[in-house]
């Protein structure tokens, strides 16, 4: 059960943060098709910006004396870094939908196409092949946060709670839930998030009143940016040890799918990115999942094909998509290039 | 309803984009040498070859620039990355020593496409290689047959030494067509590696096992160390008078490359009891030492000593990547090369080419010691014990003293 906990938050953060992302760039009325590219772009940066302070020989004195309050301070800055870069690669998308009103979808895919060029075109000349690893380590060693840190021997027992929530997990992933909430609140309980979410549905009344819709979509698409860029390096540092190939494996898309199930509300797409979370865990683990802690695996005892199990998160997604679709409620004027003059 | 269509269909679009997307940078960088272009690490051999070799392979650059913009020995690596840490790099070493030992020019080749290199894409590494004059050229991986047999009889005059290969025949459907006498194939004894790691972890008191093996249970080296593997905890569990229980599986590894996927499945491993598991395939280490660092498991290294690359490493089933290339690269520099070409040779403790690392800093045993590791391989070496290499059999057997779950 706390392996299955565990490696779904893995999965989901990121996911629901991406999603959130999108849903800030939405609001304000731009389609942010550009996630994967962003994420892709992030996690890039994440990944150099670890690497190269890892040469740099910033951190090494803390790892030797297990200071790991200060690796986590690491790998907060590695998050901030990630995502201010991955804000000012959104900022192509702002200008070109704002400033030169192109179609949305259009910018949105050439960022998406240039995203994973331009990456391995930077990793091949510096790591001189197709990956950019830490320069010394790996990710759980440097950064996850195990019960040892607090005292605990290698036997024992902290607890459900404990082992779940503190035991083998990264500050990471908290960071993000914290964003979450605080930006979910910032959405609807702000003046900011009011204006915001006025310039999605009809620009040219929130024109009328006075709020810059230039300055608004810009705003939503930075936020967006920035959001998706950690949460590309996020997927980047507990998912693939901190690794960059120029590839996300499609959660920026999975997060557009998260984002329209969700319908644009943030509690919404808290859930549906743990649902495919779930499954994107039972996935790659339906074979070592021990639900109830009987001893007796399940999953692998049912005798179901394993490719099945490795078609469900992609399954879902067409199912709950089909049945949920007609409900979404999209903001009714993104993808629509502001006009002042038109009615 | 209309604009939720054009979002789907825009996605899809994106989808299909991003997937050629993906490809086709290293498709454009795949053959050049980008160090070359980027004018960095640039060395002329003879700045390389100071009387002295050097040992370290380390500490040879990658990438050189050559004079006359030919070079001699030329490397096409496998799928997977050249600083795999493993198979592609330790051949590559080898290419590196000779070189740099004999002050001749090398140069690696990544065939296009990265792990979905097509045999088109393997020519035409061998073929850029042969054009820019390669005087040998070292071809790793039983994936490159096809593109090598083609190679080979384009390229009559240029020697070709075919690492985890075989003699090949000019027409593969019939075997007793003529046998390209220009490359030379090398295989490994691994099963022998595979056996030490395994009889060594029991041995040391390891109860769980596992193991996960890359080439989606095609690749005939990773099935002989992964039978190799089996058999030694078989006997030392028997040894012991014990059972033990092994996860053996072929999963996420069909590339050789590291996934989140193969991450999660290893830390349910780990999560379930296992307590160690050999990583038998390339870049596949990177996800399972990161799984086992997250869960205080260990790992068992493959084809060159991995002990520096992780705490979590306690042996690698190393097999003598660099040496068999250096040995099969000088037959052609010395002129014997018609002694090894067109045949194959399979290297194993005779050769002192396959083993597990006994150096202080790399044996992280705590009650198997270097000593009953020696009488072992004396005993294999004897052929007082023989390891069977016929993995075939890997299911069929019944396992005395190993619950075998084939996942």
């Amino acid at each position: 059960m706390t392996f299955l906990i565990q490696q779904t938050l893995l999965y989901a953060i990121p996911l629901m943060i991406v999603a959130l992302a999108g849903v800030f760039a939405e609001r304000s009325g731009i389609i942010n098709l550009a996630l994967e590219g962003i994420m892709i772009f992030g996690a890039f940066i994440g990944v150099l910006f670890v690497n190269l302070v890892q040469q740099a020989g910033v951190f090494d004195a803390a790892k030797e004396a297990n200071n790991w309050v200060a690796l986590q301070g690491f790998e907060l800055m590695a998050m901030v870094a990630a995502a201010i870069m991955g804000a000012v690669f959104s900022l192509l998308l702002s200008f070109a939908s704002v400033n030169l009103k192109a179609d949305q979808t259009i910018g949105g895919t050439a960022l998406n196409l240039l995203a994973p060029a331009l990456v391995l075109f930077f990793i091949r000349i510096i790591a001189n092949q197709n990956t950019l690893q830490m320069a010394s380590g790996d990710a759980a060693s440097w950064f996850m946060i195990k019960k040892s840190f607090f005292g605990y021997g290698r036997n024992d027992e902290m607890g459900f709670f404990g082992s779940t929530f503190i035991d083998k997990t990264y500050i990471a992933t908290y960071i993000c839930i914290l964003v979450f909430v605080i930006l979910s609140i910032l959405l609807y309980k702000t003046r900011f998030g009011l204006r915001l979410r006025s310039c999605g549905e009809n620009p040219q009344a929130a024109d009328s009143l006075g709020i810059n819709v230039y300055k608004m979509r810009y705003a939503g698409t930075t936020i967006s940016g920035a959001l998706a860029g950690m949460g590309g390096f996020v997927y980047a540092l507990t998912t693939a040890n901190c690794a960059s190939t120029g590839d996300v494996a499609g959660f920026g898309f999975l997060a557009l799918a998260v984002m329209i199930f969700g319908n644009w509300k943030p509690l919404n797409i808290a859930g549906a990115a743990l649902l495919f979370g779930l499954f994107k865990c039972v996935a790659a683990s339906y074979s070592s999942i021990d639900i109830n802690g009987d001893g007796i695996f399940l999953l692998a005892e049912a005798g179901i094909s394993p490719h099945f199990y490795r078609m469900l998160p992609y399954l879902i997604t067409l199912v709950v998509l089909a049945f949920t679709s007609k409900k979404s409620r999209a903001p009714k004027a993104e993808g629509i290039p502001y006009d002042k003059g038109r009615r | 309803m209309k604009k939720l269509l054009a979002l789907v269909l825009a996605l899809v679009m994106g989808l299909s984009l991003v997937a050629c997307g993906n490809n086709n940078p290293p498709a454009e960088t795949g053959e050049s040498n980008p160090p070359a272009e980027t004018g960095t690490e640039t060395q002329t051999p003879e700045e390389s070859t100071p009387a002295e070799e050097t040992t370290d392979p380390d500490s040879i650059p990658d990438s050189m620039t050559s004079e006359d913009g030919t070079y001699q020995v030329a490397f096409v690596t496998d799928v997977g990355q050249l600083k795999d840490k493993s198979f592609n790099q330790g051949t590559f070493d080898g290419v590196k020593l000779y070189a740099a030992a004999n002050g001749l020019s090398y140069k690696y080749y990544q065939p296009a496409n990265g792990s979905e290199a097509t045999d088109e894409d393997r020519y035409n590494a061998m073929k850029a290689a042969a054009d820019a004059g390669a005087e040998v050229i070292v071809c790793a991986g039983y994936l490159q047959e096809a593109a090598l047999r083609r190679a080979a009889m384009d390229y009559p005059d240029i020697p070709f030494v075919f690492i985890d290969g075989y003699p090949l025949t000019e027409d593969p459907e019939n075997p007793d067509s003529a046998v390209l006498t220009n490359v030379a194939g090398i295989a490994f004894k691994e099963e022998q590696a595979g056996y030490f790691a395994g009889y060594a972890a029991v041995m040391d008191g390891f109860e769980n096992l596992g193991f996960s093996g890359g080439g989606g249970g095609t690749n005939d080296a990773c099935c002989r160390f992964g039978y190799g593997f089996v058999q030694g905890a078989n006997a030392a569990a028997a040894e012991l008078d014990k059972t033990v229980n092994m996860n053996y599986s072929w999963q996420y590894g069909a590339t050789f490359s590291a996934s989140a996927e193969l991450q999660t499945m290893i830390s349910g491993w780990y999560a379930n009891g296992t307590e160690i598991v050999f990583a038998c395939g390339g870049s596949m280490f990177q996800s399972i030492s990161a799984a086992a660092s997250a869960n205080d498991g260990y790992v068992i290294g493959v084809d060159v000593d991995q002990s520096g690359e992780s705490d979590t490493v306690i042996t690698s089933a190393m097999k003598g990547l660099a040496d068999a290339v250096q040995w099969a690269v000088g037959h052609v520099y010395d002129g014997t090369f018609t002694e090894i070409g067109g045949t194959g040779t399979s290297l194993g403790v005779e050769d002192n080419a396959v083993g597990l690392p006994t150096d202080e800093s790399s044996w992280r045993f705590e009650s198997f010691s270097v000593d009953d590791y020696q009488a072992m391989y004396q005993a294999v070496l004897d052929g007082t014990l023989v390891v069977d290499n016929d993995f075939s059999k890997l299911e069929t057997t019944e396992w005395s003293n190993v619950n075998l779950n084939i996942i």
